[in-house]
This record gives C-alpha cells, sequence and structure tokens, in this order.
C-alpha cells in the first residue's frame, strides 16, 4: 500500500532532515525575541539551553518510538493510547503540522514583499513557492532527504561567510557583562529559544523510514547541534553588533545587521541577498517537510494513498497562511505554535512514553518478531 | 526446394528485380562442367575475394567429378565462414549484407560465402572530445572495430560483450559491454532488458538507442552519456558501468551517468591532480555562470537595483539610460543572437565556421550597442554566459544548461531574485527526484558518501582514490593495482 | 496549466518590476529648517502645495547617470555629476512621495549613504523623530552615514567640480580615519537605534561647508534623554574624546619642545585607552588609562640635541602632556558644561559593575557629570623616522 513507508534513509539523511526542519523563519527574528525576553545580552546562553532541551525533547520521543521499529508516529499512538484518543492525538499533530508549514510561507510572504518583491501580491509568491515543494514531495521521503542535503551546506557555507563579513560590526562590549543580571533573565529568554527549536519533532515521523532506527538518538543529536551553532552565532553576532537596545525596536534584526555591512571592492558589496537566499531556501525545506508530515499522518490514519493529500492539503495550507491580519498577527500564530509544540513535544511524549513503559512495549520486540 | 538453377534463378532474379545492386554471375565448375552462379552485391561484397577464393577455384582447381556440398565446403572453397541455407529469402537477405551466394545446378543445398568487404574509416583522433593529453583514437563506425579497440585496451578476460540485434527492419548488430566481475549485475540486466525492449523498425544512430533506454524524456539532462572515446569507455567499465555500441556509429553509450560526471573529462585524470581538480571546480562554475548569470542579471536590474553595489548601480544606470527594452526583452534579444550565431557557426564548413562566429559577434554586439538596443553590460554578461557553456565538456550538457538558462531567465523576469531561487530549488528537486538505471542522478553529491566526493569536484590523488564509487554498488570495491 | 502559467507571467510583468534606468537613486540626504527653494516657490506661487508645516527642507541627492558612462557621448562636460532637489514640508516620508510629482524617474533609497542634519534642526527635533523613517522605511538600509551640519546642511552636499559626486566625498573623508584623530568612525544609523533606544548620549561628526567646499570639523553632542543637540566639541575636544574613548585608529599629534618651544610632531601608530570603572564603598570612580606608541615625524629642534634616551624622555614627556592637555579638556567639556557621558564611561560600568549599573542607568549622564575621572598616560615613541642624527 502506499501509504506504508518503503523508501529508507541513513542516519546522517535524518540528522540533515531534522536540521534544515529546525532552521527555519525565526533566524531572522530570533536576535529580537530572545532579547525582548532577556532584557540582557545573555540571550545566546539561552539558547544553548533552549537548544539542549530540545535535544533532550528529541531523546524521549526516539525512546517513545524504540518499540515501535518502522512505524511512524501516527500507525503508533494508537497501541500506547487506544485508537480513539490516538485518532485525535493524531489530528492534533496533523494540524499542528498545517499550522507551521502555514506559518513558514506566510513569514517568507511577509519578508518577500518586504525586502525583495514590493507590490507582488502575496497569493503569488506563495503559490509558486507551494508548487515547487509539491513538486518535491511527491517524490517521497528520499527525495526530500537527497534535496535537503544539498540545501543545509549551501547553507552553512553562505551563513559562515555573510556572518564573517558582519564581524566588521561586532563588539564584543555589547555582549558583556555575562550574567550581569544574574541568571533569570537568562531563564525568561529559555521559552523563546526553545521555541525556535520547532521542528525536532519531526523525528517522530522519519524516524520510521531509518535504515537504523537505533541511530536515532545520533541523529537527534547532531541534527539539532546543527541549528544550535547557526542559532548562536546569529544571536551572538546580532546582538553583539547592534547591541541588545539595537535589536528590541528591529523587526528583522539578522537581516538588518547584514544590511548594515557594506564591503567595497568585492563584487558584491551587499550580502543580504546571500542571507535571504539560504533563509528562504530553509523556510522551503521546513515548509516541505512539515507539509510533507501533515499529509503523511492524514495518509496513514486512513489508510489511502498519499498523493490525495498532498495535493488536497494543499488549499487548506493556503487558506491557514492568510488567517493572520497582520505582521502582528503572524508572530503571534508563531507564538501560538511555540506554545503548542512545548505541551505537544515537549510534555506529551514523557506521558505517553510512561504509559507506553506501563502497557509493557518493550524494544524493537514488534517488527523483529 | 528442388536443385534447378535455372529454376532458382528465376526465383532470385524475380526477387533482385528491384536490386539493382544484386549482381548474377553464371559459370559451370571445371571437371564436371555442372552449371553454377554466384550471387553477390555490388560494393558490399569483396570482389577480390570472390575472384580468388569462388570463381578461381572453382573454375580452374575442382578435380571432382560429383560436386555435393560437403566436398565444396571441405575441400574447395579456401574460405572461412560458410553457412548453407535452404531459403531463397535468406540468400537474398544475406547477399544484401555483403555476402555471396552459391548455387549450384542439382545440389538442394545454396552455400552462403562470407566475403563482406569491410570498409571502415581509419582510427582517428574524435572531434567532438578534443583533448591536450589522452589518446589519440576514437571509435569509427563499424562495431568490430569499435569492440576490438576496447579488447585491445588490455588483457582482460572478464571484459563481456553481449551481442543484440536491435530495430526491427534494418536490424542492426548492437553490443553491451561489462565487467563481468567489477558491474552490478542488477545494473547489467536492467540494461539488457531495457536494450531487449527497444520496439523500433530503424536505428541510424545510437541517440535513438540513447532516447529508448533513458529513464525520464522530459528530463532536460541527459541520462546517458555518449562518447567517441575508446579511454573513456574503458575507464567507465572499470568503474563498474556499462557500455553500449552501436554498429554504424562511433558514438558508444554509457550508462548509468550521474550528475558529476557530465562536467568531467578525461583529461581530468591524466593530468596531475592539482590541476584536474582546478580544471573541475572551474568548470563547476562555469557551468553555474552559465546557467544563472544572465538570470540574475534581470533579477537584479528590473527588481533588486538595491541589492547592487552603488557604484555599479550608477555605471550600470548609466548604460542603460535610452535603452528602449526591458531587461527581459534585451537579455532575450542577444541570448537568441549568439545561440542562432553558435548554430550558424556549426554547421559552417569549418574553416568558416569559428571565423563568422566571431565577427558576427563582435559585430551584432558593438553594434546593438552603438545603436541603443542593448547595454554593454548585457554584451559582457552573454558574452561571459556563451564562453562559460563552452567549456563542459559534453555537448549535450551544454544544450541542456543553455535551455534551463532561459527558463531561468523567465523565472526572474517574474519573481526576480525569488524566482531564481525557486528555479534553482526546482532545478535541485529534478535532479535529486531522477535515476539512472537505479542510481539516483544526483549521487555522488547527495545521499553523503565521503569515499564516492575523492572524484566529485574535486580530483584526488591517484594514490587516495582506492575504492571504485560506492553509488554503483559494485561487485569488486577496490580498484586493484 | 500551461495556459494559466502563461497568464501568470503575462500579469507579473508588472508586478513588482521596476527596470534600473527608470528609477532615480538618491546617496545623499540633507535635513535642514524649512525655507523653499526658488523652485518650490515658483511652483507655490502655480498652485501646487499640498497641507504641510514647512518645518523642514529636506534635500535629496541624486546621481545624474548621464554624466557616468559613455564618455564620448555625454554632450554637456559641464553638467555636474549629481542633481540636488529639495521639498519642503513635515513629513519625510511625504516628502519623498512628492518627488513622485516632479520627476518622472521615482526616486528610491536603496543606496543612501549619508544623511547630514542641520544643527538648528538637530536642537529643535528630536533625532530618533528625525530618524524614524530612514530606520523604518525597507529601501534604506542602516548602513547609511549621519552628519551633523553647523553650515547649512544642504551645502554640504554641493560642490563645484563637475566630478566629484559630494555625497560620496563625505564617505570618501571618514575612510581616512587612520590618518586624523579629528574624524570619527563614521556613525551608521544601525549603531544609533541602539543608541537612541537605550537613551543614550552620543557624539556625531560635525561637517562644515563653502562655496562647495567641506571639512570635518569637530562633533556635534546629541543627549540621550532628550534626543538633541546640545553643543558641539571642537576639533581638538574631539582629538581627545578619541584618545579618551580609544576609538582613534591613529593620527597624529603636536607638541612643543619643552625647553626650547620648537614642534614635535608625533604620529600614533598604535592607540589604546582602557577605562575602569572602580566601586568602593558604593562611590563610583573612573580610572582612564591611555597607552600610545609612535613616531616622530617633525621636529623642529636645533640639530645640536642628540637623540637620546634624555632626549626621548622629554618628547615623551611633551606629547604625554600634550595628550593630557587634550583629554582633560574634553572630559571638562563633557563632565561640566554638557553633563553627558558620550565616550563609554557609562557602558564600562554596565560591563563591570551591572548591579551598580542598573539603579544609575536612568539619569546616567547626570550622575557621570559627579563622579571624578583619574587619568594615566603613558606614551612611547619608539622611533625617529628615516632621518637619523649623528
Amino acid at each position: 500500500m502506499a501509504y506504508q513507508a518503503k523508501d529508507r534513509i541513513t542516519s546522517i539523511q535524518t540528522a540533515v532532515i531534522l536540521a534544515n526542519t529546525m532552521l527555519g523563519a525565526g533566524i531572522l527574528t530570533l536576535p529580537r525575541t530572545v532579547a525582548e525576553k532577556t532584557g540582557t545580552p545573555d540571550g545566546w546562553i539561552s539558547v544553548i539551553i533552549g537548544g539542549f532541551l530540545a535535544i533532550a525533547a528529541g531523546l524521549i520521543m526516539v525512546m517513545l518510538s524504540k518499540p515501535f521499529r518502522g512505524k511512524t508516529f501516527y500507525e503508533y499512538i494508537g497501541q500506547i493510547t487506544g485508537k480513539w484518543l490516538g485518532s485525535l492525538i493524531s489530528l492534533i499533530v496533523v494540524g499542528y503540522f498545517c499550522l507551521i508549514a502555514s506559518f513558514e510561507i506566510r513569514v517568507l510572504a511577509e519578508v518577500a514583499d518586504f525586502f525583495l518583491l514590493e507590490g507582488t501580491p502575496s497569493w503569488a509568491i506563495i503559490m509558486v513557492f507551494m508548487w515547487v515543494s509539491l513538486y518535491l514531495v511527491t517524490g517521497g521521503i528520499n527525495a526530500i532527504a537527497r534535496l535537503f542535503e544539498i540545501i543545509l551546506p549551501i547553507t552553512i557555507f553562505v551563513f559562515v561567510i555573510v556572518t564573517f563579513f558582519g564581524i566588521t560590526l561586532f563588539d564584543v562590549d555589547n555582549l558583556r557583562p555575562v550574567l550581569g543580571q544574574g541568571v533569570m533573565p537568562v531563564l525568561n529568554g529559555v521559552k523563546t529559544t526553545a521555541i525556535t527549536f520547532t521542528g525536532f519533532e519531526a523525528i517522530l515521523i522519519i524516524i520510521a523510514f531509518m535504515h537504523r532506527p537505533e541511530k536515532a538518538s545520533k541523529a537527534v543529536i547532531v541534527g539539532t547541534s546543527i541549528p544550535l551553532m547557526i542559532y548562536i552565532i546569529t544571536v551572538v553576532m546580532v546582538i553583539g553588533s547592534l547591541s541588545v537596545d539595537g535589536v528590541v525596536t528591529r523587526t528583522w534584526p539578522t537581516l538588518d545587521l547584514v544590511r548594515s555591512v557594506e564591503i567595497e571592492g568585492l563584487i558584491f558589496e551587499r550580502f543580504e541577498s546571500f542571507l535571504l537566499v539560504i533563509w528562504i531556501m530553509q523556510i522551503y525545506s521546513t515548509f516541505t517537510m512539515t507539509y510533507y508530515a501533515a499529509s503523511l499522518g492524514l495518509s496513514q490514519m486512513s489508510k489511502r494513498n498519499l498523493n490525495g493529500f498532498l495535493y488536497g492539503l494543499l488549499p487548506v495550507v493556503f487558506l491557514m497562511a492568510n488567517i493572520p491580519k497582520n505582521l502582528a498577527g503572524v508572530f503571534r500564530m508563531g507564538d501560538f505554535i511555540g506554545n503548542l509544540s512545548l505541551y505537544l513535544f515537549g510534555a506529551m511524549p514523557l506521558l505517553l512514553l510512561a504509559i507506553s513503559k506501563l502497557r509493557g512495549h518493550k524494544g524493537e520486540g514488534i517488527s523483529r518478531k | 526446394m528442388y536443385g534447378s538453377l535455372s529454376s532458382n534463378l528465376q526465383k532470385v532474379r524475380a526477387i533482385t528485380a528491384r536490386h539493382s545492386d544484386v549482381n548474377i554471375r553464371e559459370f559451370s565448375i571445371a571437371g564436371s562442367s555442372v552449371g553454377a552462379a554466384i550471387i553477390y552485391a555490388d560494393g558490399l561484397a569483396d570482389k577480390d575475394m570472390i575472384d580468388q577464393h569462388i570463381l578461381k577455384v572453382l573454375m580452374n582447381d575442382v578435380g571432382e567429378e560429383t560436386i555435393t556440398c560437403s566436398i565444396l565446403t571441405n575441400k574447395v572453397l579456401t574460405v572461412s565462414q560458410i553457412t548453407i541455407t535452404h531459403e531463397i529469402e535468406e540468400i537474398i537477405r544475406k547477399v544484401l549484407t555483403g555476402q555471396t551466394a552459391l548455387l549450384v545446378d542439382g545440389m538442394s543445398e545454396m552455400l552462403i560465402i562470407g566475403t563482406m568487404l569491410s570498409k571502415s574509416r581509419s582510427i582517428e583522433e574524435p572531434i567532438s572530445e578534443a583533448l591536450v593529453r589522452g589518446p589519440r583514437t576514437g571509435f569509427n563506425e563499424t562495431l568490430s572495430d569499435n569492440t576490438a579497440l576496447l579488447r585491445r585496451h588490455g588483457e582482460n578476460a572478464s571484459l563481456s560483450m553481449i551481442a543484440m540485434k536491435v530495430g526491427k527492419r534494418a536490424s542492426k548488430d548492437l553490443i553491451i559491454a561489462y565487467m563481468e566481475d567489477i558491474a552490478d549485475s542488477d545494473i547489467v540486466e536492467e540494461v539488457k532488458r531495457r536494450v531487449s525492449k527497444i520496439d523500433i523498425d530503424n536505428l541510424p544512430e545510437s541517440g535513438y538507442v540513447e532516447q529508448l533506454i533513458e529513464d525520464n524524456f522530459l528530463s532536460p539532462f541527459p541520462q546517458v552519456q555518449s562518447t567517441e572515446r575508446p579511454d573513456r569507455v574503458i575507464a567507465a567499465l572499470m568503474e563498474g558501468r556499462v557500455a553500449i555500441l552501436l554498429d554504424g556509429t562511433p558514438f558508444a553509450l554509457i550508462v548509468p551517468v550521474t550528475f558529476s560526471m557530465l562536467l568531467q573529462s578525461p583529461e581530468d585524470y591524466y593530468e596531475r591532480w592539482m590541476s584536474g581538480s582546478l580544471l573541475r571546480v572551474l568548470r563547476f562554475a562555469a557551468a553555474l555562470i552559465s546557467l544563472l548569470t544572465p538570470s540574475l542579471y534581470i533579477s537584479f536590474i528590473s527588481f533588486h537595483p538595491g541589492l547592487i553595489p552603488t557604484k555599479l548601480a550608477v555605471s550600470i544606470m548609466a548604460t542603460r539610460v535610452g535603452v528602449p527594452f526591458s531587461s527581459l526583452v534585451e537579455a532575450l534579444i542577444m541570448e537568441i543572437a549568439i545561440e542562432i550565431l553558435r548554430e550558424a557557426g556549426l554547421r559552417l564548413p569549418k574553416p568558416i565556421g569559428p571565423a563568422m562566429g566571431i565577427v558576427g559577434g563582435l559585430i551584432i554586439g558593438e553594434a546593438a550597442v552603438q545603436a541603443g538596443i542593448v547595454s554593454p553590460i548585457l554584451v559582457i554578461v552573454v558574452a561571459v554566459t556563451a564562453i562559460s557553456s563552452f567549456t563542459i565538456p559534453q555537448y549535450s550538457v551544454g544544450i541542456a544548461l543553455r535551455m534551463l538558462r532561459f527558463i531561468a531567465m523567465f523565472c526572474a523576469a517574474a519573481f526576480g531574485l525569488y524566482g531564481v531561487i525557486l528555479f534553482f530549488l526546482m532545478l535541485c528537486v529534478h535532479v535529486v527526484k531522477l535515476k539512472s538505471f537505479g542510481v539516483p542522478y544526483a549521487s555522488p553529491a547527495v545521499p553523503y558518501r565521503l569515499n564516492d566526493w575523492k572524484d566529485f569536484i574535486l580530483r584526488m590523488p591517484l594514490t587516495m582514490m582506492k575504492r571504485r564509487p560506492k553509488m554503483l554498488k559494485t561487485k569488486d570495491k577496490v580498484r586493484k593495482g | 496549466m500551461l495556459i494559466s502559467a502563461a497568464i501568470l507571467f503575462l500579469q507579473t510583468g508588472c508586478w513588482s518590476k521596476d527596470e534600473i534606468e527608470d528609477l532615480s537613486i538618491y546617496i545623499g540626504m540633507a535635513l535642514d529648517i524649512g525655507e523653499q527653494s526658488k523652485v518650490e516657490k515658483e511652483l507655490e506661487k502655480q498652485g501646487a502645495g499640498y497641507a504641510r508645516k514647512k518645518t523642514m527642507t529636506f534635500t535629496i541627492q541624486i546621481i545624474n547617470e548621464l554624466k557616468g558612462g559613455k564618455g564620448e557621448k555625454t554632450p554637456a562636460a559641464e553638467q555636474k555629476a549629481y542633481i540636488n532637489v529639495s521639498e519642503t514640508g513635515d513629513s519625510i516620508f511625504e516628502m519623498i512621495r512628492e518627488f513622485s510629482t516632479r520627476m518622472e524617474r521615482p526616486v528610491i533609497g536603496h543606496h543612501l549613504k549619508v544623511i547630514v542634519v542641520n544643527e538648528k534642526l538637530a536642537r529643535r527635533k528630536r533625532m530618533d523623530q528625525l530618524l524614524d523613517f530612514f530606520l523604518r522605511d525597507n529601501d534604506i538600509r542602516p548602513s547609511a552615514v549621519v552628519f551633523i551640519s553647523k553650515s547649512k546642511a544642504s551645502h554640504t552636499l554641493e560642490t563645484q567640480s563637475s566630478t566629484v559626486v559630494p555625497a560620496f566625498r563625505l564617505l570618501g573623508i571618514t575612510d581616512n580615519q587612520y590618518r586624523s584623530l579629528k574624524i570619527m568612525s563614521p556613525v551608521t544609523l544601525a549603531k544609533l537605534e541602539g543608541k537612541m533606544h537605550a537613551g543614550m548620549s552620543y557624539v556625531l561628526q560635525n561637517v562644515v561647508s563653502a562655496k562647495g567646499e567641506v571639512a570635518f570639523s569637530g562633533a556635534a553632542v546629541i543627549k540621550g534623554s532628550s534626543q538633541k543637540l546640545i553643543g558641539f566639541l571642537n576639533e581638538k575636544e574631539l582629538v581627545g574624546l578619541m584618545l579618551l574613548s580609544g576609538q582613534g585608529k591613529g593620527g597624529q599629534i603636536k607638541a612643543y619642545h619643552e625647553e626650547r618651544g620648537e614642534v614635535i610632531s608625533y604620529e600614533i601608530k598604535k592607540l589604546e585607552s582602557k577605562i575602569n570603572a572602580i566601586v568602593k564603598n558604593g562611590k563610583v570612580t573612573f580610572e582612564v588609562e591611555i597607552e600610545t606608541t609612535g613616531r616622530v615625524m617633525e621636529e623642529w629642534t636645533p640639530s645640536e640635541l642628540e637623540i637620546n634616551e634624555a632626549f626621548t624622555k622629554q618628547t615623551e614627556a611633551a606629547v604625554k602632556e600634550e595628550i593630557e592637555k587634550l583629554v582633560l579638556s574634553t572630559l571638562a567639556k563633557l563632565q561640566d558644561k554638557y553633563k553627558t557621558d558620550v565616550a563609554g564611561f557609562g557602558q564600562r560600568l554596565r560591563i563591570q559593575h551591572p548591579k551598580v549599573w542598573e539603579p544609575m542607568k536612568k539619569d546616567w549622564d547626570e550622575e557621570f557629570s559627579q563622579i571624578p575621572v583619574t587619568i594615566h598616560i603613558k606614551s612611547k615613541i619608539t622611533e625617529y623616522g628615516a632621518t637619523s642624527r649623528r
């Protein structure tokens, strides 16, 4: 049957998918959201803590999935909670993934409209984007994994270069003092930073495709470390260059950092185009993965062909993306997603894991017989 | 079938009335004076051989009184290849391939004697794939010569050549070559399956085979590599790939193909690794340039004047003042003009072609700028694009990139940089989904295989390339001494 | 599908497309107090005009693209490389859009490099209000540099020469920072944003102009709490500030020989300045350590004086004294006259004693003026250039 997982991916690919799913819209706004919450230059510590929390949550999900080798979350949730509750949770998760997907394209539309294509209607921007994404998801998890493998090195390479040029503005005084106001501000920021790592929950789905699921924990750690590094560098560079006070008032602080740098003599004096390129690619990957996860969920719950849902869900996501009325609404939507993810993938897996242990689902017994 | 010569000849004549090049020569065999006739095709059969080994022995030297089939084949005819048949139709078919039929009165068997005249071009350096360093041999149009070139490369018993017939009406020989102990048998079987499924009446060139066995005919990328160079074929075979040779064309096909192969040249391996790597990097860069430059020009000029350096923006503005067209139209005019020039240069006789390309390019470019139709910056962009596309060693890839370039230009004209990014993503998605005979087209770039990267954008020293590409799932993983 | 794609494509042609030659890029902008230009007055007489308070006049400098390239084709050699146009009103955005009614090519701000604000305007209006548009706009980059001008701001964007673009000239001068201590490192919008939002005081380079020539002359002090210009540092005081804050990248100090009174010119190769905030019994004091190394590039002392240890000591002392004089005079002006901290003392306190800083942060400029500052200076001479005597 078409809805079952036939394709297999390597553990490296798992890590890459996770990293790409986590890197998303947040990279442009994270310095501001963190600085707003902490009020001190210590945001980068919050990012580290948030990253470790994300890794911990990811590992819990891996443990949760362990007894159900080769099965996605949607397929085994029923075995833990019972059929009806399981379907309900699956539906919520599907809705959650749809929400992320629509949030990502909405942010994309906002940024594209502001910095790239003033005047082009956002439906056109979103529509072509969704077509290109649809073309990828019809190729299945293997195509997704391979494309992500192309995107990730480009992202890291360009990102390092762009931030490297930003170093001319960097002033370490803006990051000092470390923990000047104690730990409380840092802890205030942790929730915000943890939210930017949303996307790690993709492991619930892709673990089913892994060649060797026993390596999933490693993939989670590696996969989370990459965005963690990128987020740390972003926060350090942006706050270090623009100062906390300069960051909190900027809507897209990371872009502002890059726009503040001009290096004459190079062919490219301005680097925001590069940043926008990799950022759009990252939005693309997050959108594609969450969209795939949502469609896969529906297909596995209904035991119908995946393709129908791939096409059918597009208008839904498109409409959802148009719900927020203004940019503030978009950011509120982002916060909502973050909070949802905290409950859904921070607290719930622990609960499920406990139930699963009580019910006595033991490691890998099911498919190996 | 009865053995009357005259009635047989009558039948033959009836059929060959349409074949003006088929000749019938009647004579009587010495000693017994039995009537006989040979049938051969003018130009296809080797007349010297007919004279020396058929007519001379039969008309002079035969001592036997009775002529039977076995006497002729065993004692008289000094020819290596003789087959016996009873069918007139088969005689005609064979005669038309250059063999000679011998009919003897009163004998029911008819002999078909192998007298094919092989008129083949001598082995020359391939024109389409010129190298600075490397063997100066290229395939020619004769299949046996080509297989011999492969065999002659070195003593290697595992080089297998499977012969197949293709073409329903004009049947042709086709050979599938691979290394028995290296190539993945799944791939070999897949090639055999696809070749045997070819259903067409005529195959003038291996390009037909290519198009009939490729995975995705909608893709702009060639999924089969064609080459005139035996060294290239040998190298591919040694990596575990499969070659397909068709009679009548110097172009051999290599499968499976991966994206990185398209930008590689045998020379990368003949030169030392540093220069080889450097040239490869250059070619990758050139491919990107030729693919994206015009579209980036359009998107920056028409959409994002803020993303180019101020001074550059000022000078571009100055050069574009008075240009009546939008950047897309302007770029299209020049790109199409240069494509026409290139095509014209290709069709013209060799001595004129390049000259006309240069002159045409220079004059049109200069005049267009003078007339204020296009801006000088665009002329630079177009020239750089064109030159970059010529560095790509494979003609078919160059064409693919040129086509894609136009699509990229339209994307840029619609959505600026955003369109170019989406175009690039689309292209990546396409490449990632594409497979060539079960091997992912995007390998070895993705999925990550560190070992295969030694021979990807960089060409590592030969001593470091101890293993065969993993993506081909070879039986023998190590390149032995 | 194909047809819809084709239609889409045809449609999109007119969405965001704007060919570069159909735009005017402005690279400099000057803000003055409201005073209409002749053209404007004439236009208004003809009936052009809209509801506005004529509080500001702003001038944008547009690149004259006809002048840019195509050497032999340019008909008018006397034509200037730029065009300045002015508009008066009370909203910068409104004034910019007003140009759309006056010029066939709309102006775009992607390449805005310098913003010059007139002194009088800066005294009347808050800086964060004046610059609000620039920080909000999606075209203008935060890399634009802000200047203050004692003269009419639009005059700094003028020149007699036909090849010089005044906005580029201003930007080019800031690049000479390594040669003179009188040039501050350029203050970009990006850097201003943080300071304005934090309510910190800061200085902006002052530019004066005469007959199409410009000169950097000292700096203007903007008070953080009011965001208004409160006074100027003259060139000497600016040098003192550069030494105090360690911002200087290099430059020249002129001292006089102790006994003879002859000129000794000292080139700073390396400048280090460290501000230490010391908190004792709840009282804050600052210690500044300034260390310079450099060489003597010009000295008029009579040649019978030998260059030896003693002479070097003497010279070093002279240089030190000069630096001390500069720094102290600056400090006096900042603490006593302007009562503002523009040298980064507050930053050091924040970093070194965040707990002490927190309550003082709000009224820092006032607090700062009461805090004692001690200064230690070390000047080293490493060489005497290519001339060696005896």
